[in-house]
């Protein structure tokens, strides 16, 4: 008779810490892309740079959530660099060149406006992603 | 701060600060010790069993309360954040309870292990709720 659990090699991408994983993204793409979208709605022409910036950051982080779910690890490892290249790239430039980000943006100041959580959530899904390979 | 200004000027409004207030530290003691015991058990490799599902309802209990009071005290109240506040209570509320469905389907310690982050999810967005509250909603005047 079999285990009804997986065997150990083959576990699921969002299987154990996978599972937080998809939570903090999907938690993170709902609130971010939510709250760009209302922005981008109501004063798209205050800061189009940083509202726009965030509604990407929010797609970007549903793509990597649903690429966990259906385990296409390739998917995933690529739009969660994406992620940490943006939130790395963006909150340099914000200290650089100020001027282009009259409005803060998800990535802005290495995202300090949410805790750092921009910055912490690419680097864990980096590390999980490639510890599974 | 016009919030206490207006609470002397009215004494009635003094009492409904006091009951937000200690609400919405009611809510963040709650999330942050729900958190604290379901890492607890994050770090035994415990599964989701009946007590974390009662932990998590009373929880969303006390949401459902900030919720009620949020529906009879902020449409009425000026201010622009309204729409905001509204769609970030909504989502605090599913999140707990999306977060329990989510985990419970996992046989390793971090079923539990994402509940318990759905605790820190919970107070991070109460307190932009109450950033919302204080600053975009003038539920006084």
């Amino acid at each position: 008779m079999s285990s009804p659990e997986a065997p150990p090699a083959k576990r699921a991408l969002s299987a154990g810490f996978g599972r937080l994983i998809v939570l903090l993204y999907v938690v993170f793409a709902v609130s971010a892309g939510v709250r760009a979208g209302y922005q981008l709605s109501t004063k798209f022409d205050q800061a189009p740079v940083s509202y726009g910036l965030s509604a990407i950051a929010a797609l970007i982080y549903l793509v990597a959530a649903v690429a966990i779910v259906r385990g296409a690890a390739g998917v995933a490892l690529a739009a969660v660099s994406v992620e940490l290249v943006g939130v790395v790239g963006v909150g340099a430039l914000s200290f650089a060149v100020p001027e282009w980000f009259p409005e803060a943006s998800v990535w802005s100041h290495f995202g300090s406006g949410y805790g750092f959580v921009p910055l912490v959530l690419p680097a864990a899904g980096l590390v999980y992603l490639l510890r599974r390979r | 701060m016009p919030r206490s200004l207006a609470a002397e000027a009215d004494p009635g409004w003094a009492s409904v600060w006091g009951v937000i207030e200690w609400l919405y530290l009611t809510v963040q003691a709650a999330a942050l010790a729900l958190a604290a015991w379901f890492f607890v058990d994050t770090a035994r490799s415990k599964e989701v069993g009946p007590a974390n599902v009662v932990g998590v309802g009373v929880l969303e209990v006390l949401l459902l309360a900030q919720l009620v009071t949020s529906i009879v005290l902020v449409p009425g109240a000026s201010g622009s954040g309204k729409a905001l506040f509204f769609s970030y209570l909504v989502t605090t509320l599913l999140v707990p309870v999306a977060a329990l469905f989510w985990g419970s389907i996992d046989r390793s310690r971090w079923g539990i292990g994402t509940v318990a982050a759905s605790g820190l999810i919970v107070a991070a967005l109460m307190l932009r709720i109450h950033q919302i509250w204080e600053f975009q909603i003038d539920v006084v005047a």
